[in-house]
């Protein structure tokens, strides 16, 4: 692009809104046309690469598509497990490494021993902090007493004024300290995203070692299908763009909380 | 293969390689740029591999899972492709399909005045540079916003990336502070490190308004997952959960190569993507996506729509290159390339820089449009050695460097240099004799030793091949020749 054609990114457009032509719904159905020819063309490279491959290893065919669909459906059936990490896995080491991996990125851990008292930790946490005491909270979240601890919390998805983010989290992942956030209409996603602060809390039950068991557990719930975003969050949104670095907050929270609960 | 993309090729400027490669090596800001990233680059990622160890995990074991994800699913990419599509659509997402970036480009154009849309924030798409769809949704009269800080400074300078995971690496502090200011609509103030996090918090402000006021978010896809029809997205910034949680319609956008099997695959790769990229052992985001809105939820687009963009690719399969088609784009192979680092990414001249862009560039805009790109290389295999999922990139280079050969591609002294310097190889006595008086003669050229006699060590101005002397001096070669200190040797 030359520099006479740069397009301003930071004015308003006042400009009408295009109107759809004929040619776009021609576009749009003509799609199916590409649809076959890349597939064609997509068949008869596997079937160049399996001739290859067999004559490299004197073996037969790979077989026809059918065959073929059938051995890829057994694979998703068995879902074979990659290297897995190596560490431990008793209750109390979880939570440890949890700390550990989840404060080396930015985020900071706190411990209460019961769920009831989240709001006062809560509470205590955005006051040392110096930050207003309202929240948008995940509808979870709507039973806990939160008005006895002061805060002022409103169950529904975020809007860019909340300056506060409040969710549980369906699960945490130890081996690298990473908060896992399932969408729902209980669990919008965008309390995690706009507000420039985000608590968490996530009982210490919730707790699994590796992504593999976190999305064993999706699964387990979800009755095949996946919630519309699963989130997984490691600290606060950062970026490096600017001569390599690194900034905390970038576009989503500038701080990430999670407190960990012991009876739930 | 190559002859089919007219379009790519129209918008390469692959051609000019050497002239720009001389302009980058004489560019000081640039430079400057460049040489502050590359330690970082390389320590980041040597860091983040060896802390593998730590969990028992050993990184070329990963590599090898990780290669062999990839390749199971190219191998049978057309039902790889027809699951994914079958759940995907089964989630209530639209799937199309696109031949080249054009016809890409003009299906989002199309959804977009269907939808009554004005402003489309974009999260980064390397696939949507070959597109360019960022000029046709302009030529439609639909604004753009590059959502990612790196590519929102790259959009204000009216660039293209220089890299693919760092597209502003070549631009410095100061020169992101003028384009601020000239767009933010403020004046220049003087900079320094310690102000890169307002620098940064400003650009947050601006992009947070475009997020909210689009009407539709284009994004990429780092993988497809066959079992799920899901997008798999990787970020650090967040741009990528605002490009597609906030705007009532999302579009992924991604080559037709991106599936991967299972969400077990999909985290084998995850151990790995991020390490090679930037270091880090997760990104700060990933983020899995299926599907629309569901029945109650209050955010999430009202409509997904997957553009599946073949550009070439399918041509690779089942050819001498279908190896490349394993990448997934972390950059690690540039990061480590000696070449890539005294050029930045522009010197390439089309989308994809470094390594595998010297091997990507010619095949999907034509060998003979990018003739320069895989002799751009030193050998070293740095990039080989580093890469997640074990493409031999040198070795693709230099069978594209055969292609060129083969296909008469070649200009026709080098053909003929080397048909002499064979010839002379299988005469031993004659060999020995060249070689000799080749070393006594490129000693005669150099500069003066500091007594003023010859014998410097260094050769300035080489009238033979001038271009080996531009930029750089030749080294003289140290006293006797291989077959003199052996022969000397044997007489011992």
């Amino acid at each position: 692009m030359k520099a006479s054609e740069k397009v301003s990114v930071t004015t308003a457009v006042n400009s009408p809104v295009p109107a759809p032509t004929a040619e776009d719904a021609q576009r749009l159905a003509a799609a199916r046309g590409a649809r076959d020819e890349i597939r064609q063309r997509i068949g008869a490279g596997v079937a160049a690469a399996a001739a290859v491959a067999g004559a490299t290893a004197g073996t037969k065919s790979r077989g026809d598509f059918a065959s073929r669909r059938a051995a890829a459906e057994a694979y998703l059936a068995a879902r074979p497990l990659g290297p897995q990490p190596q560490f431990a896995a008793a209750p109390e080491a979880l939570v440890a490494r949890f700390v550990a991996k989840a404060e080396s990125l930015a985020s900071s851990v706190a411990r209460i021993a019961q769920r009831a008292s989240a709001p006062a930790a809560v509470a205590a946490w955005l006051q040392a902090q110096g930050l207003p005491l309202q929240a948008v909270i995940s509808g979870e979240l709507a039973d806990l007493d939160w008005a006895s601890a002061g805060l002022s919390v409103a169950a529904r998805a975020a809007a860019d004024a909340d300056p506060v983010g409040i969710t549980g989290a369906f699960c945490a992942v130890a081996e690298t300290g990473t908060l896992l956030l399932a969408s729902s209409p209980q669990t919008p996603a965008s309390i995690s995203l706009l507000p420039e602060t985000h608590i968490a809390l996530v009982p210490e039950s919730r707790l699994l070692a590796t992504m593999e068991q976190a999305f064993a557990q999706v699964r387990a719930v979800g009755g095949g299908g996946l919630p519309r975003a699963l989130n997984f969050i490691s600290g606060p949104s950062r970026t490096g763009d600017i001569e390599q670095t690194i900034v905390l907050g970038a576009h989503g929270p500038c701080r990430v909380h999670i407190i960990l609960l012991g009876d739930s | 293969m190559s002859a089919r993309q007219p379009g790519a090729a129209k918008h390469s400027q692959a051609m000019f390689f050497q002239q720009r490669a001389g302009d980058k090596v004489r560019n000081p800001v640039l430079q400057q740029a460049l040489q502050k990233a590359r330690p970082l680059f390389v320590g980041k990622r040597a860091k983040g591999v060896a802390a593998l160890a730590e969990d028992g995990l050993d990184g070329e074991r990963l590599r090898d899972a990780c290669a062999e994800i990839r390749h199971r699913a190219l191998a049978d990419l057309d039902v790889w492709l027809t699951l994914f599509e079958e759940r995907a659509l089964a989630t209530g997402a639209e799937v199309l399909w696109a031949r080249d970036g054009e016809e890409a480009a003009a299906l989002v154009v199309a959804l977009a005045r269907q939808h009554g849309v004005r402003k489309v924030v974009k999260s980064k798409s390397m696939l949507s540079e070959e597109m360019h769809l960022n000029a046709a949704l302009e030529a439609a009269g639909i604004q753009p916003v590059e959502t990612d800080l790196g590519e929102y400074i790259v959009q204000l300078a009216g660039e293209t990336p220089s890299h693919i995971i760092a597209p502003a690496v070549h631009k410095t502090l100061g020169e992101v502070e003028a384009l601020f200011a000239e767009n933010h609509g403020r004046p220049q103030k003087s900079r320094n490190s310690a102000d890169i996090p307002e620098m940064t918090r400003e650009a947050r402000g601006v992009l947070r308004e475009h997020f909210l006021s689009a009407e539709m978010g284009v994004s990429g896809a780092n993988f497809l997952i066959a079992e799920s029809g899901t997008a798999a997205l990787v970020t650090n910034e967040g741009n990528g959960r605002m490009v597609t949680t906030l705007p009532p319609l999302h579009v992924v956008v991604t080559g037709i190569e991106k599936v991967i099997p299972t969400l077990e695959d999909f985290a084998t790769l995850m151990r790995m993507l991020p390490r090679s990229a930037t270091g880090q052992s997760i990104s700060n985001y990933v983020s899995l996506l299926t599907g629309t809105r569901r029945s109650g939820e209050h955010d999430g687009p009202q409509k997904t729509v997957f553009i599946l963009v073949d550009n070439g690719r399918a041509d690779l399969l089942g050819s001498d290159y279908q190896d490349m088609l394993r990448c997934i784009r972390c950059g690690a192979c540039m990061n480590h390339c000696p070449v890539y680092f005294s050029l930045g990414g522009h010197a390439y001249g089309w989308v994809y820089p470094g390594p595998m862009g010297s091997v990507l560039t010619p095949l999907y805009t034509g060998i003979e449009n990018a003739l320069d790109l895989p002799q751009a290389t030193t050998g070293c295999n740095q990039c080989g050695s580093v890469c997640p999922v074990r493409i031999p990139l040198p070795k693709l280079m230099h069978r594209l460097r055969e292609t060129q050969v083969e296909r008469g591609l070649r200009p026709l002294g080098e053909g003929l240099a080397f048909k002499a310097w064979g010839w002379l190889a299988r005469q031993p006595r004659l060999y020995r004799l060249f070689s000799r008086i080749a070393a006594r003669y490129l000693g005669w050229l150099s500069d003066p030793a500091p007594d003023g006699s010859r014998g410097g060590r260094r050769i300035r101005i080489f009238g033979l091949a001038p271009g080996w002397t531009v930029g750089r001096d030749l080294p003289v070669p140290p006293g006797p020749t291989f077959h003199e200190r052996y022969a000397a040797r044997k007489r011992v």
